[in-house]
């Protein structure tokens, strides 16, 4: 998938007044595009159709948990980076479950909106520096591939 | 069995205590993100302030005055409804503050509805209540005493539920008494356990989650000290219902 022009940001929380305290403060503080989901199972069909730069997401919600979501979203688009904000309660289990989906960061309820928008900020940059390395690769892939393509025809030219 | 009523009310306190605190993780969860959500929105207030100064001080780009503005009014709602979901916890956990308190007329269905408010965020979105209210008379009754019964025969409801689940509050008026049955669609009761269930102590669950002190009390509260009874139906695997009659007019002066 190609870099967003103007980076997306996914908020995924049961709680409505969560997504809604988050993108007020995203709003005033940057360009971000924002999309808020209260059902894990919507934003998990989101991801297959549309990039996105980050995924914050809750962790005990119904029907899907947080870490289920991010498992889907690392397999949907590896480069996503993945952000779990959680309640203290769930934060043995969601550890746990951590390890299995690699985290770039792991926040707690109540966050301060300054540190949320160092770590949004920070995995944008991380998200889009490897869409970035890998269509230089494929960059790099074509014009490898280009000049095989000549040598074979200079071979069958001259040999 | 018998033990000194001194004891008794030690008991009793212990286990309310107990369950308090057991209750008070959840407690915890729901104020949690109401709490977190007014954190943010404050800093939120505070940084458009400093940013409406700044447009305003410099006379420019009202438009974007109107949109750091329009934002901050998305978050008043949002405050309101946060902040009714605190008031909302306090008002539940009021009722269970008490303990002893003085026999009164009482509405028994209100002291039901405290001990399902209480439970509605553990039971939120996994178990859905019902309420099957019939016309019943006011009695005189202890009603802290019963609140916690009915406290304990519904947390062991939720308990006994795995997954998402029905738990059902009926009342009727039944002869001379009132008849209030709790029904869950948990796991039900093992038949081996049918005989222990009331005893102090007996417990199938793990330490940290159950004394096995609720039945107990709750049977000493409803025939010792309001001359009722208390009994149940199981089918293991289908859940099971709590049956607790209370005499309409009981005289107190027998115990
Ligand atoms: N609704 C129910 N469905 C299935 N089993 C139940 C139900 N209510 C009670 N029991 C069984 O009876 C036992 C004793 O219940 P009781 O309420 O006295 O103690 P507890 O729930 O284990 O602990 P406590 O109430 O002190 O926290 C339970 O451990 C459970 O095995
Ligand atoms: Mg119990």
């Amino acid at each position: 998938m190609q870099t967003n022009a103007q980076p997306v940001v996914m908020i995924v929380d049961d709680e409505e007044m969560v997504i809604t305290s988050i993108s007020a403060y995203l709003r005033l503080e940057t360009e971000y595009q924002i999309d808020g989901f209260t059902d894990p199972q919507e934003a998990a069909r989101r991801l297959e159709t549309n990039p996105v730069d980050v995924v914050v997401t809750d962790f005990l919600m119904p029907k899907m948990n947080g870490v289920q979501l991010l498992a889907r979203s690392k397999q949907l688009q590896p480069e996503a980076a993945r952000i779990l904000l959680t309640g203290h309660a769930d934060k043995q289990n969601a550890i746990l479950a951590i390890n299995e989906v690699g985290v770039y960061q792991y926040l707690e309820k109540p966050w301060d909106n300054a540190q949320l928008l160092l770590v949004i900020q920070s995995a944008i940059e991380r998200t889009q520096l490897f869409r970035q390395l890998r269509e230089k690769i494929s960059e790099l892939d074509a014009a490898h591939g280009n000049l095989k393509d000549i040598q074979t025809r200079l071979l069958r030219a001259f040999l | 069995m018998a033990s000194a009523p001194a004891n008794e009310s030690v008991v009793a306190e212990v286990h309310r205590m107990a369950s308090v605190g057991r209750m008070l993780a959840a407690v915890v969860h729901e104020l949690n993100t109401p709490i977190a959500s007014l954190l943010s929105n404050s800093q939120t207030a505070l940084r458009s302030i400093e940013l409406l100064k700044d447009l305003v001080a410099g006379g420019r780009d009202p438009a974007r005055a109107m949109a750091v503005l329009d934002n901050l009014a998305s978050l008043a709602a949002v405050d309101e409804l946060a902040c009714e979901r605190v008031a909302a916890v306090v008002r539940s956990l009021r009722p269970f503050s008490r303990a002893g308190g003085v026999r009164c007329q009482t509405r028994i269905h209100d002291l039901l509805d405290d001990a399902l408010k209480l439970v509605e965020w553990t039971y939120r979105r996994r178990i859905a209540v019902q309420r099957d209210f019939g016309e019943i008379p006011e009695i005189e009754c202890l009603p802290e005493a019963l609140r916690q019964v009915f406290l304990n025969l519904l947390v062991n409801a939720g308990q006994a539920i795995e997954g998402e689940g029905v738990v059902t509050v009926r009342t009727r008026a039944e002869g001379d008494c009132i008849h209030i049955a709790i029904s869950d669609t948990g796991k039900g009761i093992r038949p081996e356990d049918r005989p222990r269930i009331f005893s102090r102590g007996f417990t199938t669950k793990p330490a940290g989650e159950g004394t096995g002190l609720g039945l107990a009390l709750a049977r000493d509260i409803v025939t010792g000290a309001h001359g009722g009874s208390i009994d149940f139906e199981s089918q293991p695997g289908a859940g099971a219902t709590f049956h607790v009659r209370l005499p309409i007019a009981y005289n107190r002066h027998a115990d």
